[in-house]
């Protein structure tokens, strides 16, 4: 099957509109403040349950890149980021709105968010299968400390400190360590409890991990009355794109910097923006309009954050490693479709990989005519939904989605559990990410580190094994830099301060 | 010395204190395997977190953190939220799914609502929550077939 039939399978009347109901739904959870891309993509997951690997991947794309555009909606006209995502695109986005130019700000959004995915699509679909040919010479004790950078990367890069995302990800091994063990049958960390027999299900420890600490949230505050800027003029489409072409190195430069960021698990799409974001002002000749309405900046945030789909399918596809919280949600799912993904999916189930990442873009493309849509008549009323109607269906949600996995109560009394201990580990600093790449990344690591174990204890050379292989060291080289590179960039931002001072 | 708008982190000391005895806990589980396969991962990993919580509870007794400032929030409503989902996901059994659904919807609508009640509320939100409820039931049930909980009270 070559690239055209690949293309053709993704053009199907069913792909198209699963890409269409995809981007709608995401927009639609996305430009809700408060919903995240990762939780859109977790509470929608249970529909793909009893689809094809290719299309629930299509449908979780499509999810994942409309709700980190819908972000940019109540950004832009409420000053509130739909999505963490949209974080750096209030700076410009709402003081444009201000002055009238929201209506023109969300088409700047649209095409941004649209050429950023399309970049990323196009890097994942010409950077990760030579990617998956260098991964097909890792053994497993590269995929065990694949799995540990993976685990560094996410606890550097995640809010607070570096030891508690390390104290995090250890606990998240922990926990895929529950229930029997695969080789032995030794029943390990249950303590006599049925419930935990059958070990924790990822997907509903994600939803809990990411809904429920939401939910939690959402329902101590009172409703904002939002006041939505009046966006009245139209699409303003033939402005925007004389806009965007002017501005095409900076949309180019902040897809490709999102598509990296994308690549680094745990760094998401709110890196993403606040790196393009920066990197946009630091190259612009006019830096005193940022943080006044620059529509430069607009475009920066919103290409760089959406570059992060295709950019973090990249490590989740090719090493089974997620780039970002919704790709974990997207690899569980997988896994309960049986997909195991990592090098030899591309060769051997290059039918999903393929007209997955044809479905994405094709997916990001209609992003175009729905966003803008979606923007300009749809807008008001889905922001406006009383939080008294949003909190009960997400909820619910959670609870039949959560159910639906296995038919399992226990799965739902556990994702609550869960939640509720995610949200108060995250009100004292812990990051939830860790904890959930440590329960996905837990079977992989373990499978490296016993096989080598088991190959060093045999050839008495233990050490070698872990450490005298030329790809171990590059990644355990990798790994020191993710854990030190933090502190030792603090250091010299604060040697720099002094000499500024002085 | 912490300055006042910095304070000691006690809550990181106590989670890393609680992780430590999960840690312990976990060790000790793992002296009951019969293989080694099962034993080596958790161990290390066990081992691992261990030391980090240590490292954490030392670093925070030297190094002060920003203190959080908190707005006015709601605990017995968040209280109330878990205790719906979880009663929900435990009467499911008896009550059937649609029946806990139902209970758990309503229950939130109430914990979530900060506006006044107005006539108009009153009948809108039980029926769009309603609409919500069985519009995913025939979905999950009837589209996905997935088989959801009738419930033992109504199977009799």
């Amino acid at each position: 099957m070559d690239s055209l039939a690949y293309l053709l399978a993704a053009l199907t009347p069913y792909h198209i509109a699963l890409a269409i109901g995809g981007v709608v739904a995401g927009t639609v959870v996305g430009s809700l403040p408060g919903l995240t891309a990762t939780m859109a993509v977790a509470v929608l997951i249970p529909i793909t349950f009893s689809m094809e690997p290719a299309s629930a991947l299509i449908l979780m794309g499509a999810i994942y890149t409309g709700a980190i555009y819908g972000g940019a909606y109540a950004a832009i006209l409420l000053n509130t980021p739909g999505t963490p995502s949209a974080i750096a695109t209030t700076f410009d986005g709402y003081p444009m709105a201000k002055r009238g130019d929201g209506d023109l700000a969300i088409t700047l959004a649209c095409i941004a968010s649209v050429c950023g995915g399309l970049v990323g699509a196009l890097f994942l679909l010409f950077l990760a299968p030579p990617l998956a040919n260098v991964a097909l010479a890792f053994g497993p004790v590269e995929y065990f400390w694949l799995a540990i950078l993976g685990l560094t990367l996410i606890s550097a890069l995640s809010q607070g400190n570096l030891l508690k995302g390390l104290i995090g990800a250890c606990f998240g091994l922990l926990l895929s360590c529950i229930g029997v063990a695969e080789i032995s049958a030794d029943v390990r960390l249950t303590f006599g409890s049925h419930t935990l027999l059958g070990g924790i299900e990822v997907v509903s420890a994600l939803i809990g991990l990411y809904c429920i600490p939401v939910l939690i949230d959402l329902v101590a505050t009172p409703d904002r009355h939002l006041e939505v800027e009046d966006v009245s003029r139209g699409f303003r489409l033939r402005e925007a794109l004389g806009i965007s072409w002017r501005s095409k190195f900076n949309l180019a430069r902040s897809s490709v910097l999102g598509t990296l960021v994308g690549i680094l698990p745990g760094a998401g799409g709110s890196i993403a923006g606040l790196v393009a974001y920066s990197e946009a002002r630091r190259a612009s000749k006019q830096q005193r309009h940022f943080g006044h309405g620059a529509p430069e900046g607009v475009q920066a945030t919103e290409s760089a954050n959406n570059a992060t789909v295709g950019g973090g399918f990249i490590p989740t596809l090719v090493l089974g490693i997620p780039g970002t919280p919704p790709d974990a949600v997207i690899l569980g799912a997988l896994l309960i479709q049986g997909v195991r993904t990592g090098p030899n999916l591309f060769t051997e189930h290059g039918s999903i990989v393929y007209v997955f990442i044809w479905g994405l873009l094709i997916a990001t493309v209609l992003m175009l005519p729905t966003g803008l849509f979606i923007g300009r008549y749809a807008y008001r009323f889905i922001v406006t939904v009383p939080k008294a109607l949003l909190v009960p269906t997400v909820a619910f949600m959670t609870l039949i989605g959560t159910y639906a996995i296995r038919n399992s109560v226990s799965d739902v009394v556990i994702m609550i559990v869960l939640g509720v201990v995610g949200w108060i580990l995250g009100r004292l600093g812990f990051s939830a990410s860790p904890i959930v790449l440590g329960l996905i990344l837990g079977s992989i690591a373990e499978q490296g580190f016993v096989q080598g174990w088991i190959i060093g204890a045999a050839a008495d050379n233990l050490w070698g094994e872990f450490f005298g292989r030329p790809i171990a060291m590059a990644i355990f080289a990798f790994i020191l830099l993710s854990l030190f590179s933090p502190l030792l960039l603090s250091r010299f931002r604060v040697k720099r301060e002094i000499a500024g001072a002085d | 010395m912490p300055t006042e708008a910095q304070c000691r982190d006690t809550g990181g000391i106590i989670v890393a204190a609680i992780f430590i005895f999960i840690g312990v806990l976990a060790l000790w589980d793992t002296f009951d395997y019969t293989d080694a396969d099962s034993f080596v991962f958790p161990r290390t990993v066990a081992g691992a977190m261990i030391v980090f919580c240590i490292a954490l509870i030392a670093w925070s007794l030297v190094r002060p953190i920003d203190a959080a400032t908190r707005g006015a929030e709601s605990t017995p409503r968040r209280v109330g939220l878990v205790a719906a989902m979880l009663v929900a996901a435990l009467l499911m059994p008896y009550a059937g799914f649609l029946l806990s659904g139902l209970l758990a919807f309503a229950a939130i609508v109430w914990l979530a609502m900060y506006d006044p009640w107005t006539r108009r509320r009153l009948i809108v939100y039980p029926l769009v929550g309603s609409a919500i409820v069985l519009g995913f039931y025939f979905l999950f049930t009837r589209v996905l077939l997935v088989p959801l909980p009738i419930g033992r009270l109504f199977i009799g």
